[in-house]
């Protein structure tokens, strides 16, 4: 008998009561009446910093403004024309060290918490989480109230790592202090756009 | 309506004036209720301290003392909670007395509903409450939970003219009695003690108040060790202050 | 004096530090307490969360072959350990065949449980802990106080003084927490990028898709499996559920009760290997739990998602800290696993409890952890004989209504006969 089946013989062995699934239809989960509204301020709450794309900006313009030293920014996507290294043709992941600025998608912002669903649209994910500084383009509308619509949305058969980010790297594992910036990106930038 | 009033052990020993405003209250408010002699204990020390099955023979001469009432009213929130909560269990066969067993703050408030209490007591009191109470008989909403916050004890207390009603800071963070809790961990029972008779102190009470007189009893001797000054009183004692 | 009763004794000795502990963990407990009363549905999600983790659990069988049928489909290798000995085997086997002489890793109470660390050591493995907490701890050569915020019980300057020994910090003297922090950023930094092999645990396996599901603050899990070649996730039997309805239900509750955030700054869902690299494997841990299940009055502990909140609620956890408990995992929570682990090893942490419920007042999965506390106690042998003694004699005092009438008057009850000899 394999390790599998012998395990799964003592959790059957084991087993009381089954108990059905309880239907989730009835959580009411919260709402807003202006979920974009609700999505900026627990961004800022995480730690994030949200800008509107407004008319004359370019992702660009925006990123030179707020990152004016910056000198590897590195990103595949097409918007950013100021990128320098690409996740997709770099030899490896560390090859991204030392990234000022790393450039993003996200799919879909959460009222409730702030979290941007980010599938891994790149070669090297490594740019999500290396780079000093991380910018996610997000588009305004692809906003939900909370978890329960987000998990509905994000398609599982698309990606082979994903994840919901919510502001900055953080840790307050010193004494209880909340520091920014502990192993992967020290402040994050959302850009609506 | 036929009420047996069960004044536990420690109770009667060391707080037989509770047990006293009880029964004067309870008269006083037009119940028929007795006091069945030759009570002891319920159980409850020796089952929280790991020993059920020395409740087992006191479960059943509770039983068979109560019989016949229709409310069995005790003045102590954690015998309460322990005859109902696990009489049926330790008893094997249907328990009538784990359904008609109420503390009296929940007989007061919920069975009897009186609109307005005879006498004052002009004092502000802050309220202690008792884990079991919270937790087990529900008697005030608990601080974990989301619900609708509610207080059984100040619901009562505030029927009493002249009173002045608070809570603590971490309003239902246990007292550190615990049964033999007190006796195994006594350094860190004696911890929590302290921590929240200086929380009372810090409302500007001059009584603690509660339903329970085992988390009444550990405070007032951790006060008097301390040198902290302030006064403990079960909740029924200030209800029938003034009969 | 119990084990347990013992060390926080010595720990309450000194007050300062102790009242520091208790506040700093109320603070979490408070913070936990806004999260709850800002969403209307938190006693529903309460319930709907104990209702999946019992309707997964009492079809745990089923779940699991979905989890690891899906997650092969993924292109994951998923193997089965039956007990600690076998999970660190597997572990070394992986790490052998590819040459991996470093790994990184990120936080996992399974792997702690295991006894990994020491052991990949002592065959010559480096093993390197990410999450900050831990890296701190595994420096230290100390075992986590608390499972959320291992290393809690710490100070900065301890800390700081630990990282000038490392050669981490080049500041002498400086022991500003974000000062700290940046220096243990670097020297991870250079960790991640030469391990030859990233391990995480798991919060969560998610039947219907074969996703691992892994929440940190720090981003150290996704660091972890971003440069090396290989990825290794442990998980316990017990954390797979079946799908991201269910997972939507937990993700909200997790955070919000463990550290009082709306949520974890990243909640990752892996599925196979990232383009490029070798191999993900996930290695399904039982150590126990299968016959954990059968255990009628015991079994519901394994709904544990894990938050901590239950250690924060606790007023004796917060009065005696996490070394006062024999058991690795601290609190009501670690009571309990500790007596389903081995039961004489450490039943003297039977008499942290004062049965005040809090922890399953508090708890997001509603675990009932008092009223188990409760049942340990009963078993024979839970006590201390002089305990025991103690309540027979109760017993039969009370059990005589005379003998009772002269006790109470000449004696007074147990309370006041007991405790003179306390503080």
């Amino acid at each position: 008998m394999s390790r599998k089946d012998e395990i799964l013989g003592r959790i059957r062995a084991g087993i009381g009561t089954r108990y059905d699934m309880p239907s989730l239809d009835d959580i009411a989960p919260i709402t807003y009446p202006d979920p974009l509204a609700a999505f900026i301020a627990s961004s800022k709450v995480a730690g994030s910093e949200v800008v509107e794309l407004e008319n004359g900006d370019t992702v660009d313009s925006i990123i030179r403004k707020r990152f004016p030293s910056a000198g590897t920014i590195a990103s595949n996507l097409p918007e950013v024309s100021i990128a320098n290294l690409n996740p997709d043709t770099v030899e490896s992941a560390a090859a991204l060290d030392g990234t000022d600025v790393g450039v993003i998608r996200g799919e879909l912002g959460v009222a409730e918490n702030g979290c941007i669903w980010i599938p891994q649209a790149m070669k090297e994910k490594a740019v999500c989480f290396i780079s000093e500084n991380l910018v996610i383009l997000l588009p305004r509308e692809a906003i939900v109230n909370n978890m329960h619509e987000a998990y509905r949305r994000v398609d599982p058969g698309r990606y082979g790592y994903g994840t919901f980010i919510s502001g900055p790297s953080k840790t307050a594992d010193i004494a209880q202090t909340l520091v920014m910036g502990a192993q992967a990106a020290r402040s994050v930038t959302v850009i609506l756009i | 309506m036929k009420v047996g009033l069960f004044v536990p052990c420690y109770v009667d020993a060391l707080f037989p004036q509770v047990g006293v405003a009880s029964y004067k209250l309870l008269k006083r408010l037009g119940v028929d209720v007795e006091y069945p002699k030759g009570q002891t204990c319920c159980g409850q020390p020796m089952a929280n301290g790991g020993v059920e099955k020395d409740a087992v023979g006191l479960a059943l001469k509770m039983e068979k003392l109560f019989a016949g009432y229709d409310y069995v009213v005790a003045p102590s929130v954690s015998c309460t909670a322990f005859v109902r909560m696990h009489y049926p269990e330790l008893l094997s066969h249907e328990c009538h007395l784990a359904d008609a067993c109420l503390d009296i703050v929940e007989f007061l408030h919920d069975i009897l509903r009186p609109s307005a209490l005879p006498g004052s007591f002009e004092h502000k009191v802050s309220i202690h409450n008792s884990c079991h109470g919270v937790r087990e008989l529900g008697l005030s909403s608990p601080s974990e939970q989301n619900v609708a916050p509610f207080n059984k004890i100040r619901d009562l207390l505030e029927l009493k003219q002249g009173i002045q009603v608070v809570e603590p800071e971490r309003k239902d963070e246990c007292c550190g009695f615990g049964g033999l809790f007190c006796v195994e961990e006594s350094a860190v029972s004696a911890r929590m003690g302290l921590d929240k008779v200086r929380r009372h102190i810090a409302t500007g009470a001059e009584f603690v108040t509660g339903a329970d007189c085992s988390c009444l009893m550990h405070q007032s001797r951790i006060a008097r060790k301390n040198g902290l000054k302030i006064e403990f009183k079960h909740v029924v004692e200030i209800l029938a202050a003034g009969l | 004096m119990t084990q347990h009763s013992k060390k926080a004794a010595a720990f309450l000795k000194d007050a300062k530090y102790s009242q520091w502990h208790d506040a700093t963990f109320w603070a979490v407990r408070s913070k936990r307490d806004t999260m709850a009363q800002g969403l209307p549905e938190w006693e529903r999600l309460r319930e709907k969360a104990s209702a999946i983790k019992r309707h997964t659990l009492s079809h745990l069988d089923e779940y699991l072959e979905q989890f690891a049928a899906q997650a092969q489909k993924n292109g994951a290798v998923v193997h089965w350990a039956a007990d600690a000995d076998e999970f660190n085997a597997i572990v070394l086997d992986i790490l052998q065949a590819a040459g991996v002489k470093k790994i990184v890793k990120s936080k996992s109470m399974l792997t702690e449980e295991c006894g990994m660390n020491p052991y990949l050591e002592a065959k010559g493995i480096e093993v390197v802990e990410t999450d900050l907490g831990e890296r701190i701890i595994q420096l230290m050569g100390q075992r986590p106080s608390h499972i959320v915020m291992p290393a809690v019980h710490l100070s900065p300057d301890q800390v700081g003084e630990l990282f000038e020994r490392e050669g981490i910090s080049d500041e002498i003297g400086n022991h500003d927490p974000t000062y700290l922090t940046y220096r243990a950023r670097l020297s991870l930094r250079n960790e991640f990028l030469t391990a030859g092999a990233g391990m995480t645990g798991a919060n969560f396996g998610i039947a219907a898709t074969g996703d691992i599901v892994v929440c940190t603050n720090e981003g150290n899990a996704d660091m972890s499996t971003s440069c090396p070649k290989l990825h290794i996730a442990a998980l316990g039997l017990e954390k797979v559920i079946p799908d991201y309805d269910c997972l939507a239900v937990f993700q909200r509750m997790l955070c919000r009760a463990g550290t009082g955030q709306p949520t974890t700054s990243y909640t990752s869902h892996f599925r196979k290997a990232r383009p490029g690299a070798q191999a993900m494997h996930i290695i399904l841990v039982d150590n126990g739990r299968s016959q954990w299940i059968g255990n009628p009055d015991h079994w519901e502990i394994l709904k544990c998602i894990r938050c901590g909140s239950c250690m924060n609620t606790c007023p004796v956890y917060r009065r005696s800290g996490g070394f006062s408990y024999s058991y690795f995992i601290p609190g009501p929570l670690g009571v309990n696993l500790g007596m389903l682990r081995d039961f004489e090893a450490h039943k003297g942490n039977l008499s942290a409890c004062t049965l005040c419920m809090s922890c399953q007042s508090v708890c997001p999965v509603k675990i009932d952890l008092g009223e188990q506390i409760y049942k340990w106690r009963q078993m024979s042998g839970a006590i201390p004989p002089a305990k025991k003694a103690l309540c027979k004699g109760m017993s039969m005092v009370y059990n005589h209504p005379l003998l009772y009438k002269t006790a109470t008057r000449v004696l007074k009850p147990f309370h006041s006969l007991d405790l003179e000899k306390d503080e």
